[in-house]
């Protein structure tokens, strides 16, 4: 999986997609299962949509125009195919990252080779999620692990609170605390907060697809209650990882240095409120709290390279003050 | 209005309405003659249509100070003249205030809020001018909270776009202990616990800066740092009738509170001059603990960079170290990987005095709290799609079965 490039999983996938004719996002009449296919579709939109400005760094001029203007051609072509194309690469993503976060914990601080992506030429810049690592001698080798996302997806109906309250094991409300349904489920392990309006939010998920499914799972259950759920407008809304470069940090060294450098991203060390320094970075709009022992924590992220991109940004900042052994 | 009446002077019937600078004048048409002037109002009518000009649309509401600001202001002044700070702070600190307050950011948050934000004002100008006032002073004279101190500066911080610089470790040793009063003759305190306040500050401020070399200040409360320094320091100087002297006691006479860390910031500064005093060559014979490491104190402080060299290992990442030995001369230190090389030591085939030396990191690193690690996402996580498809059980087992309901309608007798 890891050795195909993307550019030939899409052609693949573009031969099979002549099988499907059907524009899913036709009405569909209620029913558990058949229920999956609209929201299949607006899933597959938003997903393309994300991943298509992920790969605008990649060479792909020659296929048909896949822009956001292009919905119908999109919602036409894309089939259960495109869709395993695009989780297929989601998922590579996702295997490059264990497969880093493995090496890099069986191999502490040693750099780490990029994994290989021989059809994608070097016009990758690191902004590209494919890979979150660039040459070998740039790259940190430590991939930051997401701990944390939380998203919000449109339920589009009225809920009655203390109904579900009443009828479902997971859910707990307390009208005087707080105005929303709070239930969680097992697998993924995942909290939600169910509000009457209809919205929904989820947290506690640790990758965007276990999210995903995990607010699928909350919208199924308010279905079974008997409630006209849908899943509209599924938004990733906040994104948290952490990782460690495994040396100390002198965190009064680099407010100092900070000041020299740059005045837009704001650093801010309080030793008497907070034991970490908060560095606001401004491009991308991320929150770091760095820590002295290393640890790092990125925050704010509404995709997952935002946070990469940010720590390749802070790690050579870092690095300055490991001391040489 | 339709001129009436005719001129008292040349008697003719043409009236005219003027105006002469805006004053309403009843003037002759043939001889100019004045009859009225100054009319402020017309007819009844009149009054009535008109309409008055709002407080809020008249230039007062602008040119006055509102009450809250003055009364803020006031706040602020109160807290200078209390801290004794010089005049040109105030201005500065009243400024910061007034430019703060115009923000929507804090034109509407509740008075509790515009209270700290009078503190945090003077704190940020302290902060700037090199003025060590902690924010634990700040907050007890407001009687303020520490998290809403802490949003307020940190959001006054962001909306002003200030630089506040750190708090300074050398000034506020300076400040803290002129607080204390076994530096001034006292007739509490006994003789031998007085304490000559230059050779204290001195003192303490080597200990700081060792403290601070050695990852113990990054990251920590600055205070109670210094208090432990403080005590290190005035036990030092006088060992013989001190040592006997905990850290509370001597606290309760100098008058100033104990911070809870600082009992163990005590105990790291005893551990790094424990490992100093090791490598001190004549203190190799002495058998040194907790206590009789203290009156040596000045010897480790007068060769410190030597014996901070020689006395940890170099090595950043040595994180497969455990705890940190006790020295004392027969003591089998714990076993650890590559002991770096040390040139003229002609007792590494001895006792392992040298044998390993703990590498020089923060506390936090080399005693390593118990986490739960989160495994590694596993492979079969890591192919999730989002889209798989859910089944029926597995969404039935978070539904309350019929006769679960029925009993928790029964109990909790929902309305």
């Amino acid at each position: 999986m890891e050795g195909e490039s993307p550019l030939e999983r899409y052609l693949e996938s573009c031969s099979g997609q002549d099988d499907f004719s059907t524009s899913p996002h036709l009405f569909i009449p209620m029913s558990p299962y058949d229920l999956e296919l609209p929201i299949q579709a607006s899933s597959q939109l938003s997903q393309s949509k994300e991943l298509h400005t992920d790969f605008s760094s990649v060479d792909l001029s020659f296929l048909p125009d896949v822009t956001q203007d292009n919905k119908e051609q999109n919602l036409s072509e894309d089939g259960q195919e495109t869709q395993k194309e695009l989780d297929g690469s989601l998922s590579s993503k996702e295997d490059s990252g264990v497969f880093m976060d493995e090496s890099s914990l069986s191999h502490p601080g040693a750099a780490q080779p990029s994994p290989e992506t021989p059809g994608v030429c070097p016009p990758l810049t690191p902004m590209t999620p494919i890979t979150p690592t660039t040459s070998a001698s740039e790259s940190s080798g430590i991939v930051p692990q997401l701990q944390n996302i939380v998203s919000t997806v449109n339920l589009a109906c009225k809920l009655d609170l203390k109904n579900i309250a009443l009828h479902a094991r997971n859910a707990e409300y307390n009208p005087k605390r707080f105005a929303a349904v709070i239930m969680r489920i097992r697998e993924p392990r995942t909290t939600a907060l169910i509000f009457s309006s209809g919205k929904m939010v989820c947290t506690g998920a640790k990758s965007e697809e276990q999210s995903r499914l995990a607010a699928r799972k909350y919208a199924r259950v308010v279905q079974k209650l008997g409630f006209p759920a849908k899943f509209l407008d599924f938004k990733i809304q906040n994104m948290v990882g952490s990782c460690d470069v495994r040396f100390p940090i002198r965190l009064e060294s680099l407010v100092l240095t900070h000041q020299q450098f740059s005045r837009k991203e704001e650093i801010s060390y309080e030793p008497e409120l907070f034991p970490g320094l908060v560095y606001r970075m401004v491009k991308p709009r991320i929150v770091l709290l760095i820590f002295v022992s290393g640890k790092v924590v990125l925050t704010g992220a509404k995709d997952r390279s935002e946070i990469y991109e940010a720590f390749e940004n802070i790690y050579p900042i870092l690095r300055g003050f490991k001391k040489p052994s | 209005m339709a001129a009436r009446g005719r001129c008292p002077e040349c008697g003719s019937g043409s009236l005219v309405e003027d105006a002469h600078y805006a004053q309403q004048q009843l003037v002759c048409a043939a001889c100019g003659c004045v009859l009225s002037e100054g009319l402020l109002t017309t007819t009844y009518t009149d009054e009535e249509h008109l309409r008055e000009v709002a407080y809020s649309q008249s230039t007062g509401q602008k040119e006055q100070l509102s009450r809250c600001l003055q009364r803020g202001i006031r706040r602020v002044q109160d807290l200078c003249k209390v801290l004794k700070l010089p005049a040109a702070f105030e201005e500065t600190a009243v400024s910061y205030f007034q430019r703060a307050l115009e923000l929507p950011a804090f034109h509407l948050v509740s008075l509790e809020k515009k209270e700290l934000l009078g503190g945090c004002c003077v704190l940020v100008t302290c902060r700037q001018r090199r003025w060590p006032l902690t924010m634990g002073t700040v907050c007890s004279l407001l009687y303020a909270k520490q998290e809403l101190f802490a949003s307020v500066f940190l959001s006054l911080q962001r909306e002003l776009g200030l630089s506040v610089p750190a708090l300074s470790l050398a000034d506020l040793v300076t400040t803290h202990l002129s607080s204390f009063r076994l530096v001034q003759p006292n007739a509490n305190i006994p003789a031998p616990f007085l304490e000559d306040k230059e050779q204290l500050v001195a003192r303490t401020m080597a200990i700081v800066e060792l403290a601070s070399d050695t990852w113990l200040v990054t990251g920590r409360h600055p205070v109670p740092v210094v208090t432990a320094a403080a005590f290190l320091a005035w036990q030092s100087l006088r060992p013989g009738p001190r040592l006997s002297c905990p850290l509370a006691r001597f606290c309760r006479l100098a008058g100033v509170e104990l911070p809870p860390p600082a009992q163990l910031r005590l105990k790291e500064l005893l551990e790094i001059l424990l490992a100093m005093a090791s490598q001190l060559s004549w203190l190799r014979g002495f058998c040194l603990d907790k206590k009789t490491v203290v009156k040596h104190i000045g010897d480790l402080l007068q060769h410190r960079l030597f014996l901070l060299k020689r006395a940890f290992s170099q090595q950043d990442t040595g994180l497969g170290m455990g705890s940190v030995s006790q020295e004392c001369q027969g003591s089998g230190l714990p076993s650890s990987p590559a002991v770096p090389q040390q040139q003229g030591c002609p007792w590494a085939g001895q006792q392992q005095q040298r044998g390993t030396l703990r590498p020089l990191l923060p506390p936090c690193l080399l005693h390593p709290r118990k986490r739960l690690r989160a495994a590694a996402p596993s492979a079969a996580s890591a192919a999730l799609t989002g889209d798989e498809p859910i089944s029926d059980s597995e969404i039935e087992q978070y539904l309350r079965s019929p006769e679960e309901i029925r009993a928790f309608r029964r109990a909790k007798a929902w309305s």
